[in-house]
């Protein structure tokens, strides 16, 4: 009995670097398991050092309302990235569907409640018909949700007028400016957001079917999941998800731009890889994504609050992004994870 | 011959992968203007062999010379340049390019930047003079054992000088293997040497003028001419002594149940069949070549393939599953050929992958219990002897006897009635194999049926109680398994048409077909 010798016939042609020393290998995998949360702990020491107002409770409430839209729609994105897909209209749907439930408040008078509502079933149903393009259409998702994404900023311009909308009833603001004991409400949609989703991908047939979809959509089939289905409802909760972020990002900023949320679709999609989440799919946790989103929040705050010259932001932290992906990589690939 | 240089020879040839040694030591010599088959159950090296002449892999220790002459380390262009060329199961054709340009396939006469078509085409001509390969012809439209020979031509045409076919007889008919015989005993004529890869003995002896058989990474026989062995001695070196191969004695227990599976108007896309039946704790082999009905109609009864007709169970008669989900609430269970393609998921645990089909079956209201998982992993874990380091280990780190137990737990764990087992036993070494024959055999004492698709027609007659024979889309045998033997089969089943010229269903068949062979009746 030898299970070594079928393992030689279904080695791949093209062979992955021999794995050696695997205690050795295995102790650094470990380690690069929690990369995302060392690189933000030593982020926040750096930043703290050069100015410690970084380490103040203000800012710490700071980071955690600015973490809360791109967490969201990291989410959003995870799940898509987690059936080997990817939806670049995320961050389009939370401008034109706040913007519809705000138009809708202001215009027709309805309730707020209603408008928000409203706003975030559009948004649902956007992604419902993003997962119906890519399943039944067979469209590819990365240039199909690319199309969605260009309408709705278009569509968005159009209801705007290229206005901004602002002057909504102040119940609509409610979410995004409230304090509870001095503390800012937005930050527990965060965490109530993240501690939903991962009771869902661990512990449902849902999630467990989402995994199982990336990971080898065609064995899953096989295996009795229903890979189209499984797809829709990943691409329909991603919209419903970003709804939700296109509400609080409004009732935050107490404004609608005619470009709303544009700046967040890139780091919506980084943050999750960041933290594990592979582009191939079936393959990513929600504690990753919460780390690669604080981390990219923490950049983003930090580098604010050092004093680099505005010039130079957007440079370092792409640079500090490109750093975090890179040992991401060298994660899977180098150490051959799974 | 023997005092002369051999072409090819591997001295020590040791191939680790990680820690594991799938070349124990190999010294191979191939003569120059032979046919040398290359002998040995899956798994045990052939393949790794193969790609280390190929260039594909270096050794990690030992050399490979070419005329007395040690090369070092090489890649797959450098053997080519030597004249070394691999031409593998799967030909790679370019099916829309014309014969001439897949003859010449990047390395086009030029004109300038341009291809000069009118030279190529003129070149190709000539080349392809007596082959009976038309140089114009689309690619795509070659018949399977003209795309073996143009594969073969073009690894010449490169200035091939040996010639490795990887199991170039699969999927072809009877006729056209004699077809491909003839060309390569043309071809050794005008002094092209041969590796030849088979699992079939016959073709060894018929071809080959000398046989090396490796064996759990060891050649346990190196260069011997065919003349002095026989097909029995061949098994025994393959297979090693005192292995006691798994044989079901149980085919008249089955038969005198009334049928607990009973399928009628089977009907797709280029399959029709009337009625099929099964006995509670019946084991049908399907024999047929690939497109001829077998692996279609079993993929139809689960629900891969959209298909008419109606399934009985238990009293209660269905549509055909329409998707593999609901082929696994009728109770039935399926595993895929290319465990790779579509069996496990291997970036995923072992647990995953076992409970992946019976998340339902572990859940109350779509949230999965963890104990009731951990539980069902376990014991799967046990009964079939998964060899790991734990339930979390990815799937695709275990050798394929191990992710084959897998798949077969997660089959298993959605407690079937019906299983249908696609080359349960490909790429997995003789212990498991076994171990994998005693498992289905113990599973039908419990009333379960099991279909058994597979090429390997040995195995399938010792393991099964009933051969279906397909060709055509359609059946056209049915016997008890011991009234077989494999020539019976081969003639009836595999020599009727291969996957190019399937006769659609509705088309006449020979009247022999519709009836028992002769050899049966006599």
């Amino acid at each position: 009995m030898s299970a070594h010798t079928d393992q030689i016939a279904t080695a791949p042609a093209t062979m992955a670097p021999p794995r050696r020393g695997r205690t050795a290998a295995q102790r650094l995998q470990g380690v690069l398991a929690h990369v995302v949360w060392i690189w933000l702990a030593g982020l926040i020491v750096i930043f703290g050092l050069l100015n410690p107002f970084f380490f103040s409770i203000p800012n710490l409430q700071n980071v955690l309302v600015q973490a809360t839209v791109l967490g969201l729609l990291g989410l959003a994105q995870s799940l898509v990235l987690l059936v080997a897909e990817i939806d670049l209209s995320i961050a389009a749907v939370t401008g034109i569907s706040s913007a519809l439930g705000a138009l809708l408040i202001q215009r027709t008078g309805v309730p707020v409640g209603v408008g928000v509502v409203l706003g975030i079933a559009l948004a649902t149903g956007i992604g419902f018909i993003n997962g119906l393009c890519v399943t039944k259409l067979r469209m590819v998702s990365l240039i199909e949700s690319l199309g969605m994404m260009i309408t709705l900023q278009g569509g968005l311009l159009a209801i705007t007028r290229g206005n901004t909308i602002t002057d909504l009833p102040d119940s609509y603001y409610w979410i995004g400016q409230a304090t509870i004991g001095g503390w800012p409400v937005m930050p527990v949609v965060l965490l109530a957001a993240f501690l939903l989703m991962g009771f869902t991908l661990r512990r449902t047939v849902l999630g467990r079917s989402l995994y199982a979809t990336g990971g080898n959509a065609a064995a899953a089939f096989v295996a009795g999941i229903r890979v189209p289905q499984v797809k829709i409802i990943a691409f329909t909760l991603s919209g419903f998800i970003s709804g939700i972020a296109g509400y609080l990002l409004a009732a935050w900023q107490m404004a609608i731009t005619s470009n709303q949320g544009d700046g967040f679709l890139l780091y919506a999609i980084a943050a999750p890889i960041i933290g594990g989440v592979s582009v191939f799919g079936g393959r990513g946790g929600t504690l990753g994504i919460l780390g690669g989103v604080l981390l990219l929040t923490v950049i983003h705050v930090g580098l604010a609050i050092v004093y680099v010259p505005s010039f130079y932001v957007t440079m370092i932290g792409g640079v500090l992004i490109f750093i975090a992906v890179a040992v991401d990589a060298l994660r899977v690939n180098v150490l051959g994870e799974g | 011959m023997a005092n002369e240089t051999p072409l090819l020879a591997t001295r020590n040839v040791i191939k680790r992968f990680g820690g594991v040694a799938a070349l124990k030591g190999v010294s191979l010599t191939v003569e120059a203007g032979s046919v040398h088959g290359l002998l040995g159950e899956n798994g045990a090296g052939k393949s790794t062999l193969v790609k280390i002449v190929a260039g594909l892999h270096n050794p990690t220790e030992g050399e490979v010379l070419l005329d007395g002459t040690p090369l070092g380390p090489v890649d797959v262009k450098a053997m080519e340049r030597h004249g070394v060329f691999l031409v593998t199961q799967e030909p790679a054709i370019v099916n829309p390019l014309s014969v001439a340009e897949n003859l010449m396939l990047g390395r086009w006469p030029r004109r300038g930047p341009l291809v000069d078509v009118r030279a190529m085409r003129r070149l190709a001509t000539e080349y392809l003079e007596g082959t009976g390969l038309d140089p114009l012809a689309p690619a795509g439209r070659l018949s399977a054992v003209d795309r073996r020979k143009l594969n073969i031509l073009r690894a010449l045409h490169s200035g091939g000088r040996l010639i490795i076919l990887d199991e170039p007889t699969t999927a072809l008919t009877m006729a056209d293997r004699r077809v491909l015989f003839d060309f390569m005993r043309k071809l050794k004529q005008d002094g092209v040497t041969f590796m030849f890869i088979s699992h079939y003995n016959e073709e060894i002896l018929e071809i080959c003028d000398a046989v090396s058989v490796l064996r759990d990474g060891l050649l346990v026989a190196g260069n011997q001419p065919v003349a002095a062995v026989s097909s029995d001695a061949l098994s025994e070196m393959v297979l090693g002594r005192g292995l006691a191969l798994f044989a079901r004695h149980d085919a008249d227990r089955a038969k005198a149940e009334a049928p607990s599976w009973n399928f009628t108007g089977i009907k797709g896309r280029g399959f029709a069949v009337d009625r099929l039946a099964l006995a509670p704790g019946e084991i049908v082999g399907f024999a047929g070549l690939p497109g001829s009905g077998a692996g279609e109609v079993a993929r139809a009864i689960y629900g891969l393939l959209p298909a008419q007709g109606t399934v009985t169970h238990n009293g209660a008669t269905k549509p055909l599953p329409a998707e593999p989900a609901a082929g696994l609430a009728a109770g039935i269970a399926f595993l895929s050929e290319d465990r790779l393609k579509d069996g496990i998921v291997g970036i995923h645990s072992i647990a995953s992958n076992i409970s992946l089909s019976s998340l339902g079956r572990m859940a109350t209201g779509g949230v999965v219990w963890p104990g009731r998982e951990r539980a069902l992993v376990a014991d799967f874990f046990k009964r079939l002897a998964i060899k790991a380091r734990g339930a979390e280990q990815p799937v695709g780190q275990l050798s394929g006897g191990n992710q084959q137990k897998v798949l077969l737990s997660r089959l298993l764990a959605t407690k079937p009635r019906l299983l249908i087992l696609n080359e349960p036993t490909r790429g997995i070494d003789v212990g498991v194999k076994e171990e994998v024959h005693r498992l289905i055999d113990g599973l039908t004492r419990e009333g379960v049926s099991v279909i058994i698709v597979t090429s390997d027609l040995d195995e399938m007659l010792r393991t099964v109680d009933r051969m279906v024979l397909f060709a055509g889309g359609r059946i056209v045998g049915d016997h008890p398994a011991g009234t077989l033997t494999k020539d019976d089969v081969l003639r009836i089943a595999f020599s009727t048409g291969g996957p190019d010229r399937v006769p659609p269903p509705g088309s006449a068949r020979p009247a022999l077909l519709q009836h028992p062979p002769k050899v049966l009746a006599s």
